[in-house]
């Protein structure tokens, strides 16, 4: 019986604390904003060469252009993270003679550059990171592998190499909903990658512009 | 936990380096065919008048050596002769002097490599060795998920000899000018003119009329 007594005592006495607590919980921030978390994004979109790259090798733009990157996002306007690509340029020009050390070669020259960036991402953000819109912009520095393939005719020019790649990017992610974990992302990124060989003596440059989805959890 | 990540990349990487894309895949057999051609630019070809031919096609590869004189290398050679014809070389047979003669030959030749992927330090891997030294840094393109590739390669190689200004010295005659055909579709016949005519056109200085 007392037992009963002091359990409804306390219930009555805990009852306002209670009341006063449930507003709290709801005004608490986000865990998003609280703590940090994870965001892992797709994006894909066109590539277009540009510089001596384009004026010396291949001019014509991508679609061929994909990514994958890993950030993990801190408390404050910044983020850190991989982010792995995949690039590939195609040109074919028609017949002509080509003078060389070898001789004249009369072929039609097939131009293409695959690139592979695997590159460390630092981003640093104008909204808080529950926004339903956060612009961002990243520097990116990492290793490329390429393949450099000539093709006169059906014979090949070959090239692979890990050379050093670097760029810099401006973006925004938009939430699809509020507090929601999936969102999509938009973003144009200049990209630099030290070559030397053959066609290619001033590195490749290029402009990314992609739209992605990203997908966040903690 | 991060293993599996590590792992998640390197698989990503994999798929990445995977999705090779065949950039030929769309190269008609006229579009894969390559003239290279080259000559010894101290010659003055206008001081030739005449010139003859082998009489038969000259294999010549890492897989035997010999002859062949079939429909198709009668052909080719009777295109090799109107071509010269065509620009004031006049045919005689090789017991009269001819000035210069010329060498047609089928080179065949096969290749097995082993090839690892993905490996990016293999550098100028492709490049070596291919055409016997006539054409170094230039191979077969094939797609690189293969770890075992069989190459074969058969082409047309042809050379002019100069026999007027033998080199006595070394009792040799010289190579003057060179052009090996290379590609898809060379040894049906159907574009014998073309080909032919093609390393010819391309080497303006053997005109002589």
């Amino acid at each position: 019986m007392n037992t009963i007594k002091i359990l409804l005592l306390g219930l009555v006495l805990s009852a306002p604390a209670l009341a006063q607590q449930n507003p709290q919980l709801y005004n608490l921030p986000s865990p998003y904003d609280r703590y940090s978390h994870y965001v892992a994004t797709v994006r894909g979109g066109a590539g277009i060469p540009i510089g001596p790259f384009a004026s010396g090798y291949v001019d014509k733009p991508t679609l061929r252009n994909y990514s994958f990157s890993v950030d993990w996002v801190l408390q404050k306007p910044i983020s850190i993270g991989v982010e792995v690509g995949k690039t590939f340029y195609s040109q074919r020009l028609p017949r002509a003679i080509y003078q060389s050390e070898e001789g004249e070669i009369s072929a039609v020259q097939t131009r293409t550059i695959d690139l592979m960036p695997i590159q460390g991402v630092v981003s640093y953000y104008f909204a808080k990171p529950n926004a339903m819109i956060r612009p961002y912009v990243q520097a990116a520095v990492g290793a490329d592998l390429l393949t450099y393939s000539l093709y006169y005719g059906s014979l090949a020019n070959q090239q692979q190499s890990v050379k050093l790649t670097y760029g810099g990017a401006a973006g925004a992610k938009f939430l699809f909903k509020k507090d929601g974990s999936v969102g999509a992302d938009i973003r144009v990124k200049y990209n630099q990658t030290s070559l030397n060989y053959d066609y290619i003596d001033k590195g490749v440059g290029q402009i990314n512009a992609t739209v992605g989805l990203f997908y966040r959890w903690w | 936990m991060k293993n599996t990540k590590i792992l998640g990349l390197l698989a990503l990487i994999t798929v990445f380096t995977a999705c090779q894309n065949d950039p030929l895949s769309d190269l008609t057999v006229e579009d894969s065919q390559v003239f290279i051609t080259n000559h010894d630019e101290s010659v003055n070809f206008k001081q030739f008048k005449t010139f003859s031919i082998v009489d038969s096609v000259l294999i010549i590869g890492n897989q035997g050596t010999g002859t062949t004189l079939g429909a198709t290398d009668i052909q080719f050679l009777n295109t090799v002769v109107q071509q010269m014809k065509n620009l004031g070389y006049q045919y005689v047979s090789p017991k009269e002097g001819p000035d210069v003669g010329i060498n047609v030959a089928q080179v065949r030749n096969a290749y097995v490599n082993v090839v690892s992927q993905p490996n990016p330090y293999y550098g100028n891997y492709w490049g070596g060795g291919f055409g016997g030294g006539y054409f170094p840094g230039y191979g077969y393109g094939y797609p690189s998920s293969y770890s075992y590739v069989q190459t074969r390669e058969a082409y047309w190689y042809l050379e002019m000899l100069d026999f007027k200004n033998p080199d006595v010295q070394n009792e040799q005659y010289n190579v003057i000018w060179n052009a090996q055909i290379r590609g898809n579709g060379l040894f049906d016949g159907v574009d014998f003119d073309t080909m032919v005519r093609s390393v010819f056109e391309q080497s303006s200085y053997l005109k002589i009329n």
